[in-house]
Order: structure tokens, then C-alpha cells, then sequence
């Protein structure tokens, strides 16, 4: 597993992870990818034949080329960003840029994620498979002090050589297109205290995915594009976490009108 | 700056970001922006911001983490203008 650049600091300007929560992360991770095997084909398996998804061949090809160039290319931290339309996108976006195989075998190219508690942490098996699927659950709209644990317990897990998952625009595209005027600061944040780090940008999206939903639908066909970026900015504080997300968010909503031009 | 004259101003730069236009009109020091004034989280930022601009300060990140009362808001502008 790589190390990034930046050392382990389990902080993000200025919130400390607690050496409990550190531990916790640890456990989840290694009980995780002790049944990694069991769970990742399986996953694969349910999306390819339970639900009949597919991603255009040639698209998936180059996109999961480019994600092992980049891990292989720098040790320094990557953030994946995405657009975001369905429940289920983390899923399909960790199947396109991986393979089962690469997976199991570099288990720190699996994305974490953040999934909102109502949805995937409100009761006990929802909760076992959240934490056996790499998710670190974030209840929207709670107290600062907890949003920012997150924030940091997400930096931590990239200090380790783990990668994570975030969607900049806090939720699911209600107008079925990337917003950029909604992009969360807190991804922002995340790169801001990575020095160095890269973000992964991915646009997905179902040849039938008119706009948000759920679930994508039964046989659903997805293209994908992956560019790798590393935002800056000249701005301090708070602007230049905005900065940032916002630096994302014009990416992603750029992929996503190449992907409109294009069809 | 008196921290009545920051609440005044704290309290008008909410104004446009309240779904709860009853809880405003009783605000205080004790009430929560996002539970009482029912403020959207993701529009939190774009209050900080304001404060930045009406106060001239700069806000760091870790600082937004302590924003949750009026009161919290008052205190974190009173220590960056004096």
C-alpha cells in the first residue's frame, strides 16, 4: 500500500482525530479487507447480473488505465470527486474504475465513502454493511463539530494511502446537471490541508439517467471519463476551501457538457 | 463594536437565509442556526463569507467548526475585530 507525501497528521485544519477514532478506522479497515474477498466479487456480481448494469467497454477500459497511472505515478494524496444522480453511484464509479481483481489486490484503490446516515446507516445490517463497504456515514446538516470529524477522519484515511469518494455537490444533482454553484466547501477542505493532493474527477452517467433518482434503472448502460486535476488557490481560509470545490465542480460540470456534445 | 451592534448585523446578514422567519424575530445569543433558524448547512459558507465581507475579517476553516449559536458568531467576529 503507498504512503502519501504529508506524513500521517490525522488532522484537517485544526480538528485532531482522537487516537479512538484512529484505532476505530483501522479495525474497519482491516475487517473490511479481511472479507474483501467475499464482498467485492459479490458486489460486482449482483451489479452485472442482479441489476443487468453494464459500463461501455472501452470507456471503462481507459478510465480504470488511468486511475493505476495515477496511484502508480505519486505517492501524494487522491481524492476522487464525482458527479452525483442515483444512491448507488459510489458502487458503479468504484466498478468502473476498478476491477475486482485490482481491488483485492491493492485494497487502498477502493474508494471510502460518506454516505448520509438516513440512507445507509439507520438501522444495524444497514450499518455492518456500511462498515464493511469502506463508508464512514456523515448525517447532513449536524453539528459542525461532527461534519468536521468527518472531514478529518477522511484525511486521516488518505494519510494512510487509502483513497475516498466524496461528491462535491452534497447531493444528489436535483436539476439532473452538475451545479457548480452548489459545490460543499468541505471537499474543498479536505485538498486545502493535503499538500500535493490530486483529485480524480468522474463523470458517470446512464444512457437512461434523464435526471436524479434512486436507482438506476434495470440494464442501464453507463459511460464514465476520469481527468485528474490538483486545484489551487491564491485565496486563504474558508474562500479558498470554496475555491476549490468550486475549481471541482467547473470540471465535473466540463466533463459533463463533453458528454452532452458527444452524444 | 458592541456585541448588541454585531447581533444587529449578525442577525440582518441571516436574514435572507432563515426558513424560519418566526424564530428570527426572537433570535439570540442560544439560538442555533441550523436547528432553530433552520439556515441550510450548505448555505452556512455563504453566511461566513458575508461576515467576512460586512466585518473585514478572514475566517479560518477550524473556526466555522465553533459556528452554531448566534452567540458562537458574535464571540468569533468580537475576537477578530478587536
Amino acid at each position: 500500500m503507498q504512503a502519501p507525501q504529508g506524513g500521517a497528521r490525522s488532522e484537517v485544519a485544526g480538528v485532531r482525530l482522537p487516537a479512538r477514532e484512529r484505532l476505530g478506522l483501522r479495525v474497519q479497515l482491516a475487517l473490511s479487507r479481511l472479507l474483501s474477498p467475499l464482498w467485492i466479487p459479490l458486489t460486482s456480481v449482483i451489479m452485472r447480473y442482479g441489476f443487468g448494469w453494464r459500463v461501455d467497454p472501452a470507456e471503462c477500459a481507459a478510465a480504470r488505465g488511468e486511475y493505476r497511472r495515477i496511484r502508480r505515478e505519486s505517492r501524494a494524496p487522491l481524492l476522487i470527486c464525482a458527479n452525483h444522480l442515483t444512491m448507488f453511484d459510489s458502487f458503479v464509479i468504484g466498478w468502473a474504475i476498478g476491477s475486482t481483481g485490482v481491488f483485492l489486490r491493492d485494497f487502498g484503490a477502493l474508494p471510502w465513502n460518506t454516505p448520509e446516515t438516513v440512507h445507509f446507516a439507520s438501522n444495524w445490517w444497514k450499518r455492518a454493511l456500511a462498515y464493511l463497504y469502506k463508508c464512514v456515514p456523515v448525517q447532513r446538516g449536524s453539528d459542525r463539530t461532527e461534519v468536521a470529524k468527518v472531514l478529518a477522519k477522511i484525511r486521516f484515511l488518505l494519510s494512510l494511502g487509502q483513497t475516498a469518494l466524496i461528491f462535491p455537490e452534497g447531493g444528489r444533482s436535483r436539476s439532473g446537471r452538475v451545479d457548480v454553484e452548489t459545490a460543499a466547501y468541505g471537499v474543498g477542505r479536505i485538498v486545502t490541508a493535503l499538500p500535493g493532493c490530486r483529485v480524480l474527477c468522474v463523470y458517470l452517467r446512464g444512457e437512461g439517467q434523464e435526471t436524479w433518482s434512486d436507482l438506476p434503472r434495470r440494464g442501464e448502460r453507463f459511460h464514465v471519463s476520469v481527468a485528474c486535476i490538483e486545484p489551487k488557490s491564491d485565496q486563504r481560509g474558508v474562500r479558498a476551501s470554496l475555491d476549490v470545490s468550486r475549481q471541482i465542480t467547473a470540471q465535473l460540470a466540463d466533463m459533463e457538457q463533453r458528454y452532452f456534445d458527444g452524444r | 463594536m458592541t456585541a448588541k451592534e454585531i447581533q444587529d448585523r449578525v442577525v440582518k446578514i441571516l436574514t435572507p437565509y432563515v426558513k424560519d422567519e418566526k424564530a428570527l424575530a426572537n433570535a439570540g445569543p442560544a439560538t442555533n442556526i441550523l436547528e432553530d433558524l433552520k439556515v441550510n448547512s450548505a448555505r452556512l459558507v455563504d453566511v461566513v463569507l458575508a461576515f467576512e465581507d460586512e466585518f473585514d475579517i478572514e475566517i479560518a476553516d477550524e473556526d466555522v467548526d465553533s459556528v452554531n449559536t448566534i452567540g458562537d458568531c458574535v464571540g468569533l467576529i468580537h475576537q477578530k475585530v478587536a
